[in-house]
């Protein structure tokens, strides 16, 4: 679904998403993840080779409107201070003039999807808790109803209780969405809960690919087999 | 052509000196009375400013000393009033009195050494004599009578004019240069002495004014030759001076007894003048706020957008912050003249540096993952500009927007200087006439007005920057 093939910095790198499949890009820090996601929807641009969506290059100057198909969680969350919770999920569709009743309608459905308590959405971001601010984070990412769904260490800073809840709630709405999604994670487990295909990058490259189970029976190389042994010995 | 002309008010300038305020008003006065409608505009600046006006046709009227024209103003030009012609100008007066430089000793002095005029006074090289640094500089002045009278420089000191009459008064100095009309010589009973070797050109007073002025205006500029002798110029200069008697009051009194003419004249009371003042000087800071503001913070959008051109914007904004306000003002005045014009101007150029930067360094400070999300989410530039950027950078933009409005309102007091008005010609007429009650009326309204401008932007920024930016 997604092609991409070599740039500077990062690569060379062929990777291919299937629709309906949950991807995660596993891999040290320093390792190109958060680049090659952010190439996903045109946030950065390769210096050479290309980026396809639904089986045609990323427009170069139609960005916006394609981004408007692919629902993005930036590390952090990044939630517009300025704005309630409820008016940073509405942002993009009141520039679309969505009428009011469209908009709680929207709301409300992915209130109960990222199971956000309704009061919540009243209030500006420095008043929300990290988990909550998450899961805004995630309703405003599927405000649009998109087909593909990105997110950068959605569960990042989180307190290992709210991490907890938060992987539960996250692969139960993969599940009830069934929308293709591609995850950044530095964790194993994590990755194994959420995605069914694990890829596992390095010094910008992709080592290897494939379920968690396959990455530790046969890796590919040392490098993956220590990765791999390291992770399970963590907590 | 006639009717239009006559459809404008003749506009009659003066200089920053009081004698220069009562002739112009003598003048405007006169107009009035013989039914030609005129305006004064008071205390442009000095020489140059006026003879630039009249030139560009701001003013159509001032008072000028034909010393001045022929050492300053045309020098080396042989035939004055052809000369004149070429500028299209032409000469009413003289006006009956010279105001020249002239020397002044206590008439007890004076009395005792027996000295009457320079060349006697010459003869006392032990006397010390006090000058004004001005005189000491001018070709026409100190170096001229040491030329012309042979006087020596070993007991000359160059001081201020005021302290120079102080020195006299009490006797430190036996001699000082001093203007032919100023009041302090009858109240100190100066004796003025007489230049019997003509070392100082003459400065006959005359009014100068626009060739083109219609013909009832020149017939009533032309009925006041003659009509100020030296006497009456020094007890009109005395009565504002010392007395504190408003100018147009002096005027009317003055046409009164020697015509005959009761003119009326409008003389405000401090409430009145106040609130005109705060008219004028809200005008001047309102106008050039906006234009800079309407300028500024989509530049200072462009600067960020664009790095480089940005370097280049900052810069020259910066320059422009380093001249110096008087300068600026006087830079106008050949290509905009005078009034609220270029001072309007020269506030918007002022007024840029504060917001342009307050608005590229509030959008330069908005964390990178939010300028990523508004990006990511699919909002086009001019959406994202207007719905997430703009907003964050509110407060900044908007404390940069309070500091070039609190600038503002203490620069346009400069405004005065090139008759703009606002409370800087409050000051301005009061450090004239040492008034200091007359200073305080401008210059603490306009300490007012920067706390108010500044309440004003402390609750604009409680309406307009969003709750969530608020500490």
């Amino acid at each position: 679904m997604k092609r991409y093939d070599g740039a500077a910095a990062l690569g060379p790198i062929d990777l291919t998403v299937t629709a309906g499949s949950t991807t995660a890009l596993i891999g040290p820090s320093g390792a190109g993840k958060s680049t090659l996601l952010r190439m996903l929807n045109g946030l950065v641009w390769p210096d050479s080779g290309q980026v396809s969506f639904r089986g045609r290059p990323l427009p170069r100057d139609g960005l916006p409107a394609i981004r408007r198909q692919i629902g993005y969680v930036v590390q952090g969350g990044g939630l517009f201070p300025h704005l309630a919770a409820r008016e940073n999920v509405a942002v993009v569709a009141r520039w679309l003039r969505w009428d009011e009743g469209r908009i709680a309608a929207r709301m409300e459905e992915l209130a109960a999807i990222a199971r956000l308590p309704l009061d919540a959405l009243r209030r500006l971001p420095r008043q929300l808790s990290g988990g909550q601010a998450q899961r805004v984070s995630l309703m405003r990412a599927l405000m649009l109803d998109p087909e593909v769904l990105l997110l950068d260490e959605p569960l990042g800073a989180l307190d290992p209780m709210t991490r907890f809840d938060l992987q539960q709630d996250l692969r139960d709405a993969f599940a009830r969405l069934a929308k293709t999604v591609v995850l950044v994670t530095h964790d194993l487990a994590e990755a194994a809960f959420l995605a069914s295909r694990t890829v596992l990058m390095r010094d910008g490259r992709i080592v290897q690919e494939g379920t968690v189970e396959e990455l530790a029976r046969a890796p590919a190389d040392d490098f993956v087999a220590h990765f791999v042994r390291a992770q399970r010995r963590s907590p | 052509m006639i009717a239009v002309l006559l459809a404008i008010a003749v506009q009659v300038g003066s200089k920053q000196f009081t004698e220069s305020v009562i002739l112009a008003e003598i003048a405007v006065q006169t107009l009035r009375a013989a039914g030609v409608d005129a305006e004064h505009r008071r205390e442009l600046g000095g020489t140059r400013v006026l003879w630039e006006a009249l030139r560009v046709r701001q003013i159509d009227v001032y008072p000028e000393y034909t010393g001045t024209i022929s050492e300053e103003l045309l020098r080396g030009e042989a035939d004055l009033a052809a000369a004149l012609e070429r500028n299209g100008m032409r000469m009413a007066g003289p006006l009956g009195f010279e105001d020249t430089y002239a020397f002044g000793m206590r008439r007890p002095d004076a009395a005792r050494l027996g000295i009457r005029s320079l060349s006697q006074l010459a003869k006392h090289p032990e006397l010390e004599i006090g000058l004004t640094n001005e005189f000491l500089r001018r070709r026409d002045g100190w170096p001229r009578l040491r030329q012309v009278y042979g006087f020596s420089d070993a007991r000359v000191r160059g001081m201020d004019h005021q302290l120079a009459y102080r020195a006299l008064r009490s006797g430190k100095i036996a001699a000082t240069d001093l203007y032919s009309t100023d009041p302090e010589i009858q109240a100190a009973d100066l004796v003025v002495l007489e230049d019997d070797r003509r070392a100082f050109p003459r400065y006959d007073a005359v009014l100068l004014y626009r060739a083109v002025l219609p013909e009832p205006a020149v017939r009533a500029l032309a009925s006041l030759e003659g009509a100020i002798p030296a006497q009456e110029m020094i007890a009109m200069n005395a009565r504002a001076l010392l007395d504190h008697v408003p100018e147009a009051q002096i005027a009317s009194d003055f046409l009164r007894t020697r015509f005959g003419v009761a003119s009326e004249t409008k003389s405000l009371g401090a409430p009145q003048r106040i609130w005109r003042r705060t008219l004028e000087h809200l005008f001047l800071v309102g106008v050039s706020l906006a234009a800079a503001i309407a300028l500024a913070v989509p530049l200072g959008i462009l600067a960020w957008r664009r790095p480089r051109l940005g370097q280049t914007i900052l810069t020259l904004a910066g320059v422009i912050q380093t001249i110096p306000s008087l300068a600026l003002l006087v830079f106008m005045i050949p290509l905009l003249g005078i009034g609220a014009g270029p001072a309007i101007v020269a506030l918007f150029l002022y007024s840029l540096l504060p917001i342009l930067r307050g608005t590229h360094s509030g959008l330069t400070g908005i964390a990178p993952e939010l300028l990523e999300s508004a990006q990511a989410l699919g909002l086009p530039p001019r959406a994202a500009l207007r719905r997430i950027e703009l907003p964050l950078a509110a407060p900044s933009i908007l404390s940069g927007i309070k500091t070039a409005a609190v600038i503002d309102v203490g620069t346009a007091t400069l405004g005065a200087l090139i008759g703009a008005g606002g409370y800087g010609q409050s000051i301005l007429t009061g450090i004239r006439l040492a008034d200091t009650g007359l200073i305080l009326e401008g210059a603490i309204p306009a300490g007012v007005l920067a706390l108010a401008v500044q309440g004003l932007f402390d609750v604009l920024e409680r309406v307009l920057v969003p709750n969530g930016l608020r500490s």
